[in-house]
């Protein structure tokens, strides 16, 4: 049992360390995973038929911010009292729920207001997924400027 | 169960998921550091003094949040003082993981008894000699200012009850008891960890002991190059 603790001690101050090491070379994992530059204007994807354009202002997109955050879609959205919503996360790193409630601001778009918090450990890659209700999912990968 | 249940249970929930899926890589140097330093002594009292610490320095926050409103606006004012007291952490890690290796000839800066060395500072002599249990209570509530990702998504939901209650005075008292419940939430996976690494038998384990030392050392260094690239 005591052998089983010492090592433990030590795992958790290493694991600390090796995570530094990780998010190092997690950076250029994620890097990869990019699918949209907000600092140069909207993104543009496809889901279930519809095409969503996504847009945060003001450019660039910075942390720690208020950000306004808009989608526009090519085609008028299934009747459902849900409007579409925002999950703002980080691939790999639980950051706590962070979403952001959009209201109807025209023909098929939908603009809300949020924040994207900085996290000490210096990752900037963040994943916005939208929930188009009935339709489905999508998930726009970006970088932030701390 | 009212919204307002169902929103405390949430957050409760929420810090329980990222103590064990965030805190205990982020901040778990701290706690383990802190047992460390207490070798073979009860850790129960001082971690729960800082816990309540951390956990009253959060409800402050929320408290200031939901009144203004405006995350980002308290955060500003904060930005500064966050990255001194990551810094301050980071130093504090440093310092625990010399004096617990025997290069520091002061002793464990927290529940010990020796006498510092001449060449250390009245200041520093000065904060040896708070050596009592009590220490871990404002200790908890300076490093409740660390900044932390989770933390500030939690901020965001105390700003929206803020603005979303009928007075300000209500919404402080939303703000504080959400962050409240988030942080309690947050206390067993750092609980658990210090818990594990606080046992006494490190005494007898010279090697192990130092290379805690070392790794404490780093893990300090680790954290102040975050801070000043914060």
């Amino acid at each position: 049992m005591k052998t089983l603790l010492i090592t433990f001690t030590v795992v958790i101050l290493t694991a600390f360390l090796l995570a530094v090491a990780g998010s190092i070379s997690a950076a250029d994992k994620y890097q990869e995973m990019l699918n949209c530059d907000l600092h140069a204007g909207p993104c543009v994807q496809s889901v279930s038929g519809y095409t969503v354009t996504f847009e945060v202002t003001p450019r660039p997109v910075k942390a720690m911010k208020d950000l306004s955050f808009r989608i526009t879609l090519d085609g008028k959205l299934p009747e459902n009292p849900d409007l579409p919503y925002i999950d703002l996360g980080m691939p790999g790193m639980n950051m706590g729920p962070n979403r952001v409630k959009l209201k109807s601001a025209g023909d098929s778009a939908y603009e809300g207001r949020g924040v994207i918090v900085r996290c000490p450990s210096g990752r900037r890659i963040w994943q916005a997924t939208i929930t188009l209700p009935d339709v489905g999912r999508i998930n726009f990968i970006f970088d932030v400027i701390y | 169960m009212s919204s307002t249940e169902t929103l405390y249970l949430l957050y409760i929930s929420t810090g329980f998921t990222v103590g064990f899926g965030h805190c205990i890589g982020m901040c778990g140097p701290i706690v383990v550091s802190f047992s460390l330093n207490l070798k073979g002594k009860n850790i129960l009292f001082p971690q729960l003094l800082y816990h309540v610490g951390r956990i009253t320095t959060y409800a402050a926050l929320g408290g200031v949040v939901a009144a203004t409103g405006s995350l980002t606006m308290v955060a500003a004012h904060l930005e500064h003082l966050q990255k001194a007291v990551m810094i301050f952490a980071g130093a504090l890690i440093v310092l625990m993981g010399l004096a617990m290796a025997g290069w520091l000839p002061i002793g464990r800066i927290f529940g010990d008894h020796s006498s510092p060395g001449k060449w250390i500072s009245k200041g520093f002599g000065r904060l040896l000699k708070i050596k009592s249990t009590i220490t871990y209570l404002p200790l908890g509530l300076l490093l409740g200012l660390l900044p932390c990702g989770p933390v500030y998504t939690a901020l965001l939901g105390s700003a929206r009850a803020g603005m979303e209650s009928n007075s300000v005075y209500h919404g402080m008292l939303a703000g504080m008891g959400l962050m409240g419940a988030f942080g309690m939430g947050t206390a067993p996976a750092l609980f658990l960890v210090a818990r594990l690494a606080g046992m006494g038998w490190l005494k007898s384990r010279a090697v192990i002991y130092k290379a805690g030392a070392v790794l404490m050392i780093v893990a300090g260094l680790i954290f102040m190059v975050k801070a000043i690239r914060f």
